[in-house]
Parts: C-alpha cells; sequence; structure tokens
C-alpha cells in the first residue's frame, strides 16, 4: 500500500485527501500534517468521524470497528492510518 | 431532603442492583455508595468543606458520576466540564466558580496545576479509590439545605464570559419528583444518559434512576453521534426510558437503521428536548413503537417547566409538536411586550416561576422572581404552548445553546484576526457554525490555525464546523456585519 514515487501510502493519503476535502475547505493553507491533533482541534467531531469511517470502507473496504473508535486511535492522521492497517491485517482484507 | 440522599436512600434499598453502567466499568448502588464515601474522604483531606465548589473535569464515566456524589456529600457543590473542554476553559471556570478543586485524569493534572496556580488543589480521578472496603463506619454526610448549592452548569455567555448557572437542592430535586412520578419509573428501569454530564439533560438520566433504585447507562463521548452504535445501544442495554436531544434520534432514524428493527420490547419512553424535533420523525417514531413520546422544554436556568406528551393530533400538524404545559411544580406564562400575559393566538416570551428557577448566575446577583426566558412561544386554544423562536443572539446547534457572541470573542482574540462574524446555516440535524474572519493586512489565516486557536479556548460545542476568510464582510445600511446576508451567501456557496 505505499507509493514509491511520493512515500506516502493510500491509506494516509484517503484519510488526508477526505479530511482536507470535507472537514477543513480544502486546506487552502495546506496545514494538516500527520500529526495534527484531530480531536483536540476538533477538526472530527462525532459528526464527520463517521462519514470518515464510511469514506475509509467505501474506499479501502476496511470496516472499522466500534472499539476502534477512540481517542487513541482518531488522535491524528498518523494513528488512523496505523488502526485501518492494523484492522486490515487482522481481518486479511 | 437533599440530592445526595437519593443514592445513600437507594443503597439501602436496592444495595445490589445496577446503578450504573459504563466503559470503565459496573457499579451496584451498594459499591457507588462506598466509593462515593471513599472519594468524599480524599477531597476532604484536600479541604473541601461544605458550601466549596469542586470542578469535575473528564469524560463521563462510574468514576465521574462516583465524585459528583462525593463532592455532595461533603455538603459542596459540582461543576462538570466536559472531557472535551480544553485547559483554558476549565481554568476560567475554577477561577471563576473560586473552585477549591479540580478532580481529572492523571495525564491532566500537571498542566492545570501549573496554570492555576496554588491556592486550588488538583488531584486525580479515581478509578477505584482505596479504602472504599471501610466506608460502612466513616459515612460522609455533610448536612446541606435545600437552597444550598448543589452543582453549577456552565452555558455560553454573550460576551464570552460563560455563565455560571447556579442549581439548589431544592431545584433539582423538583425536576426530579416530577420526573420520576410523569414516568412512574421503578427500579426495573434502564435510562440512557446520551448527553454531556455539563448538559442539564443529564440530570433525569441520572437522578431519575438513583431516586427509584432504576440504572444509567452511559453512552460514551465518541459514540454520542454514532448512528448505528446508538441504535444498537438501546436494544443491547435493554433501555426503558431514552432521553436525548432530538439530532441524536434523527440519526439514529436517518443512518442508524433503528426504524429497520422492531422497537424493544422493553423500550416504554421516548423523551427529547433542546430544540425543535421535525415532526415526519416523531411521526416515524410514533408508527415504530408503542412507547410513549414526551416532548420536554426548559433553559438550563430553569430545568424542564413545560412538557407535552405527544398525542395522534399533534402528528396531523406540519410544525414541530408544542412544548405544552407547565410541570416540575412550576408557572409558566406568556408575556405581552405590554408586560400583559398572552391569550390564546397570541404570541409572547415564555416566563417560568417556581421550584426549578435557578439561584443565580454564579457571581451575580441572585435571580428573583420569574425567569423570562428569552424564548417566544405561541398561546394554543387549549392553554398549550408551541415554541416560536429566540429573540436574540442565541442559536441551537445540535442542542447545545451557542451565544454567537461568545464564539466571535475567541476569534477576536487571535492577534492576526481583525473582525469576526459566526453564523448558523442550515437548520436541524444540518445545523452548521460557520465562522467568517477577515485576516488582519499583511497575515495570512489558515482554517486549521483559526481551529486551533479556538479550540484551545472553547469547548468543543462552540468551536466552529467550518471557518471562511474573506478580505471584507457585507455591511447593512447602518454598517453592522451583515449577518442575514452572510448567512444567505453561505448557504448557496459550497466550500472553495
Amino acid at each position: 500500500m505505499t507509493d514509491a514515487t511520493t512515500g506516502t501510502d493510500t491509506v494516509t493519503q484517503t484519510i488526508t485527501d477526505f479530511i482536507r476535502q470535507r472537514c477543513l475547505d480544502g486546506d487552502p493553507k495546506g496545514e494538516l500534517k500527520p500529526d495534527t491533533p484531530l480531536l483536540a482541534w476538533g477538526v472530527l467531531n462525532s459528526l464527520n468521524t463517521v462519514l470518515l469511517l464510511n469514506h475509509i470502507h467505501d474506499e479501502l473496504g476496511v470496516t472499522v470497528p466500534p472499539s476502534r473508535i477512540n481517542a487513541r486511535d482518531l488522535k491524528n492522521v498518523r494513528a488512523i492510518a496505523s488502526a485501518v492497517r492494523a484492522v486490515a491485517a487482522e481481518t486479511g482484507s | 431532603m437533599t440530592l445526595h440522599r437519593i443514592v445513600r436512600d437507594a443503597a439501602k434499598t436496592h444495595g445490589d442492583r445496577l446503578a450504573v453502567a459504563a466503559d470503565d466499568g459496573t457499579l451496584t448502588y451498594r459499591e457507588l455508595d462506598a466509593r462515593a464515601d471513599a472519594v468524599a474522604r480524599s477531597l476532604r483531606a484536600l479541604g473541601v468543606s461544605r458550601g466549596d465548589r469542586v470542578v469535575l473535569w473528564a469524560d463521563k464515566s462510574a468514576a465521574m458520576i462516583t465524585a459528583m456524589q462525593a463532592v455532595l456529600r461533603l455538603g459542596a457543590a459540582y461543576v462538570p466540564a466536559d472531557g472535551s473542554a480544553p485547559e483554558h476553559r476549565v481554568a476560567v471556570l475554577a477561577r471563576d466558580c473560586a473552585a477549591k478543586a479540580v478532580l481529572t485524569t492523571r495525564d491532566r493534572t500537571g498542566p492545570l496545576r501549573a496554570s492555576l496556580g496554588t491556592g486550588v488543589s488538583v488531584a486525580e480521578l479515581a478509578t477505584s479509590p482505596d479504602g472504599a472496603q471501610e466506608a460502612a463506619d466513616a459515612r460522609i454526610d455533610e448536612p446541606a439545605a435545600p437552597d444550598d448549592l448543589a452543582y453549577i452548569l456552565y452555558t455560553s455567555g454573550s460576551t464570552g464570559a460563560p455563565k455560571g448557572v447556579c442549581i439548589s437542592h431544592r431545584n433539582a430535586l423538583a425536576f426530579v419528583g416530577w420526573a420520576v412520578d410523569e414516568l412512574a419509573a421503578g427500579p426495573d428501569d434502564r435510562f440512557s444518559n446520551h448527553a454531556p454530564l455539563n448538559f442539564d439533560l443529564s440530570v433525569l438520566d441520572l437522578y431519575g434512576a438513583f431516586a427509584v433504585g432504576a440504572s444509567v447507562h452511559l453512552v460514551a463521548a465518541e459514540l454520542a453521534y454514532a448512528p448505528a452504535q446508538l441504535a444498537e445501544f438501546l436494544h443491547s442495554e435493554q433501555i426503558t426510558i431514552w432521553y436525548s436531544v432530538p439530532s441524536a434520534l434523527t440519526l439514529m432514524i436517518r443512518e442508524g437503521g433503528l426504524l429497520d428493527r422492531p422497537a424493544p420490547r422493553r423500550l416504554r419512553a421516548v423523551l427529547f428536548a433542546g430544540e425543535p424535533f421535525p415532526v415526519t420523525h416523531v411521526r416515524a417514531l410514533a408508527g415504530w413503537t408503542r412507547a410513549r413520546l414526551l416532548n420536554l422544554y426548559g433553559p438550563t436556568e430553569t430545568n424542564v417547566c413545560t412538557f407535552h406528551e405527544v398525542r395522534p393530533t399533534d402528528l396531523e400538524r406540519d410544525r414541530p409538536v408544542p412544548i405544552g404545559v407547565a410541570c416540575s411544580g412550576d408557572q409558566v406564562w406568556a408575556r405581552r411586550a405590554d408586560g400583559g400575559v398572552c391569550g390564546p393566538g397570541e404570541e409572547g416570551e415564555l416566563v417560568a416561576d417556581g421550584p426549578t428557577v435557578m439561584r443565580g448566575y454564579w457571581g451575580r446577583e441572585p435571580q428573583r422572581g420569574p425567569y423570562p426566558t428569552g424564548d417566544v412561544v405561541r398561546v394554543l386554544d387549549d392553554g398549550r404552548f408551541d415554541y416560536v423562536g429566540r429573540r436574540d443572539h442565541m442559536v441551537k446547534v445540535r442542542g447545545h445553546r451557542v451565544e454567537l457572541g461568545d464564539v466571535e470573542a475567541a476569534l477576536l482574540a487571535h492577534p492576526a484576526v481583525t473582525e469576526a462574524v459566526v453564523v448558523v446555516v442550515g437548520s436541524g440535524i444540518e445545523a452548521r457554525l460557520v465562522a467568517v474572519v477577515v485576516p488582519a493586512h499583511g497575515h495570512d489565516l489558515g482554517p486549521l490555525e483559526l481551529r486551533r486557536h479556538c479550540a484551545a479556548r472553547l469547548p468543543r460545542y462552540l468551536v466552529a464546523d467550518e471557518f471562511r476568510t474573506r478580505s471584507h464582510l457585507p455591511r447593512t445600511r447602518n454598517g453592522k456585519a451583515d449577518r442575514a446576508a452572510l448567512a444567505g451567501d453561505l448557504a448557496v456557496t459550497p466550500a472553495p
């Protein structure tokens, strides 16, 4: 799942793109970073988290279980990507 | 009778029954009683005594509920702050109410201690206090008078300073007593708790359950708007009495498949409050369950002062169901502009008087006499009230009270912001808080920087959903920012 040319993997890119478009008005100043605190700053809330998880399901075929919907796994883009990869590995998808 | 006796009494008659079910564990009444005494002892060791305030800052949990009871047992008042609230806001609350102590999670004690300095004790919210077993011979039961303060709920204030609504034991018990009677609640009931603990809806869930030895089941903060999980929660926890803002029910219906399964057999009452509930969804619920459907109304300052049980005729109307008639021992009326009392067909400001009306805002003059709610209502032919709207700049987003001035004041505190206007775009579940900001000359501001700035100062529900920057704002003829034009413009312009 790694794009060797950019060094960015598909999972991270899918999550980043979604958050930029849906939560940050397209992120015109390119402010979103892998460690931007998404929950602490309210970028993700309980409403758009559901949309993000649906998007991950549709685009990556990974269903994130409720046990992963927590402050640690949703902390920033890096944490979400690693949770998605862990779920994918567990379920073999 | 005072609020803390409720759990004490339930522990005597219903000791082995389930009191609280949460992510961090379950508590029987006996356990809750013993742990509350243990936490009260540690609070007393910190110097907390009768008449003090204690801020409780964490996500909702069995430990939080225990701490609330512990504070009351000392004759003190608790001040709940949501786990998602930023440290800056919590420090503002703690200073505003001159708190004796703050209890929070371990990771937050250090930073908060640093920002509050000496004079306020900051301690860890114990998850399993030591010495709970000694509780039986070390009861803590400070006397409290009915008019003593039981808790303070902070709400959004128009000038940027949060307002602390002071609720006495008498205030709270008047509402709880009414609710228990109206619902004919009993020990077999299972109450949901959807609202955060700093939101007055939670008072019914907790104390309604405790008053009759029933259980309360906490919905974790992260799942509060997760549609499928909420619908599943209703089934898996075998909830008998559900209470939430309409937004949560709308989501469960629209996106959680709530109506696709038969209604849980034991569900017997669905209560909603905090904002108008589109009647289409009320119709859908009425067709799905035989449970009673109740619309509750009241600002934090009065708790629930009117209610209405949905009748078949209400479903034939094309507007939200009425907010109904007075309850909780209160008197309510609609006041005309000339001060007179509105008759059928007339509109006026709803005024409430009676045992649930708050003592006042912390640090300000006590509330004397009837409380004007700021809400405009219409008197129906049968004397019931229909909700019409607000008189001022206060809006509701997902059931939360938002003073637009509060959000604007936070934005204007940013050094690179010269002008800021916050508007609500959309309605009901689609309502979004949109901040429009004019950056100072030569400054480049992105939405994430504005969001970071606000999130450090405001509780989560006051952080705008969207941030936009503009080089100038539309103006009305008298030079004020034209909010209506801005809202209309934003409603038709998609995000860039």
